[in-house]
């Protein structure tokens, strides 16, 4: 099946098996295995990506799901600006995932700082999907606010300064 | 890796008729609706059969549609999880609510949908448990003299004498009506993990009316994954007969007379769960004994 879609950017058109999981067409086909698990079924969380800027597990996506979608891996994503929001909510509060599900955390809390989800029981709802045990739940929580905060100063700086 | 192999045909039908006349064309197609279960099976991908067909029912406009009225609401079978919750939080029972909440991550329930939640194959999610208390139906459609048929259908008639749910072959949940209670006692508890443990969790929902001792309507259901929904009016009824608060006496009797029903329908469940389900039961029957006790003598 040829799939069109926008995978870091860039516009692609690929020959896919149209239920082919997103997790594996970006590792076997884009080459991004550094990144993505593929876990088949045993639920770790360290598969996340944004399509169309919303957070979704990749092992959960057919292929036939993503035509004309855009999809923005952790690889692209460390680079925006939003990365660098959460980085500085990271060294405000002093705390930094693992390096295994740095990627999947960093993808979640942009997530939830950019819908402004200030709410603890929420903001740790959202994470029962990652297992890994490194981050303590008060962390997470005050990282997301920190992220809002960091946001929102970045948000009212931009257009004075344009 | 797999690419050529065996790439299952996707249609999108963009309305019911289209899916009646796909479903007519290629009757073993496989329904798709948030694939959160279909792709976490380990022998998801690569698809084993050739020629596969599937149906996507994400383009079907009138599945995800949400409609209420003062009595009911009723979701398209589209409608996911987290749709359910921003739409009818305020309004929909506690019970139904709680259920969705244990599966926590809005990663899943952003996808999740009711259609599917009902529909899983040789595995039973929590649902359908929690549905049967609330008196929930179903709309199932399905082909009967090569035309698309509408039924509604209480959930307790969706289930077989296994306890499994059972669509009619070619059959699809198009809509679910929930009613709204005001039963002031409802509880559902999840223990142990379903998609990763199936074999060793239990879930269990309970709705009620406690007026002074006695508990009007009660309903309770249990679901073991593995093997299906244990729902009995006679146990209902054995809730209806007893006067609260339960002595450890009562207590032993009726989780000894809800065991020999469970076990009489699922021989083999796990000493984990059963250990788990009798945890549940006690937990119900404490908060019925606290609500019974804390509620004023002068009503009494
Ligand atoms: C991380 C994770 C945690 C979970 N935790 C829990 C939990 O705690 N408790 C629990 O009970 N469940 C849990 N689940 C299971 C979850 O409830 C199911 O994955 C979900 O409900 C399936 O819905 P879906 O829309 O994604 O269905 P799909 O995966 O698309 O389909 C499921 C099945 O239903 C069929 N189907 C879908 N829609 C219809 C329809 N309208 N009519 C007829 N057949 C249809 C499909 O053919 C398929 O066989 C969890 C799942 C995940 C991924
Ligand atoms: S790869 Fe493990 S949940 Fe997606």
């Amino acid at each position: 099946m040829k799939i069109d879609c926008t995978i870091d950017g860039k516009t692609l058109t690929l020959s896919l098996n149209s239920d082919k999981p997103l997790s594996l067409i970006l590792r076997e086909n884009m080459g991004e295995d550094s990144a993505l698990n593929h876990c088949s079924g045993r639920m770790c969380g360290l598969c996340t990506v944004l399509v169309d800027g919303k957070a979704m597990l990749a092992c959960m996506v057919p292929a036939f799901e993503i035509r004309g979608r855009n999809v923005t891996t952790f690889a692209s994503f460390r680079k925006t600006r939003n990365m660098k929001d959460i980085e500085k909510a990271y060294e405000s509060v002093g705390r930094y995932p693992c390096s295994e599900c740095f990627p999947s955390r960093s993808l979640i809390f942009e997530s939830l700082i950019d819908e402004g989800i200030t709410d603890p029981e929420e903001i740790l709802k959202e994470f029962t999907i990652v297992k890994c045990p490194c981050m303590d739940p008060d962390d997470a929580v005050n990282i997301v606010r920190r992220g809002i905060e960091i946001r929102r100063k970045r948000n009212v700086r931009r257009p004075q300064l344009t | 890796m797999y690419e050529g192999l065996s790439s299952p045909n996707i249609h999108t039908p963009s309305n019911l008729s289209e899916y009646a006349s796909t479903i007519l064309h290629y009757p073993s197609s496989t329904l798709w609706a948030g694939g959160t279960f279909i792709m976490t099976r380990p022998e998801a991908y690569p698809s084993r059969t050739m020629n596969a067909e599937i149906i996507y029912l994400g383009n079907i406009e009138e599945l995800h549609r949400f409609q209420r009225n003062d009595r009911s609401a009723e979701f398209g079978a589209m409608v996911t999880l987290d749709g359910i919750l921003s739409t009818g939080k305020a309004v929909l029972p506690r019970v139904l609510i709680d259920n969705i909440q244990t599966i926590g991550s809005r990663l899943i329930t952003r996808r999740a949908t009711v259609g599917g939640t009902i529909s899983t194959k040789d595995f039973t999610t929590s649902f359908p448990g929690t549905l049967i208390t609330l008196d929930a139906s179903a709309e199932v459609r399905f082909i009967r003299k090569r035309r698309l048929h509408s039924r509604w259908m209480p959930i307790t008639r969706l289930l077989d004498k296994a306890g499994r749910i059972a669509i009619p072959q070619q059959g699809m949940i198009s809509r679910v009506r929930i009613a709204f209670t005001d039963k002031n006692c409802q509880y559902f508890d999840e223990v142990g993990s379903f998609m990763l443990d199936p074999e060793n969790s239990v879930a269990a929902a309970f709705t009620a009316t406690l007026d002074q001792d006695i508990l009007i309507n009660p309903k309770i259901a249990f679901t073991y994954p593995t093997h299906g929904v244990c729902y009995s009016r006679d146990i209902d009824s054995i809730f209806s007969s007893l006067r609260f608060p339960l002595d450890d006496a009562e207590f032993s009797t009726l989780e000894q007379m809800i065991f020999t029903f469970v076990e009489s329908s699922f021989q083999d469940i796990s000493p984990l769960q059963r250990t788990r389900t009798s945890g549940i039961i006690r937990k119900i029957v404490d908060d019925l004994n606290e609500k019974a006790l804390t509620i004023s003598p002068e009503s009494r």
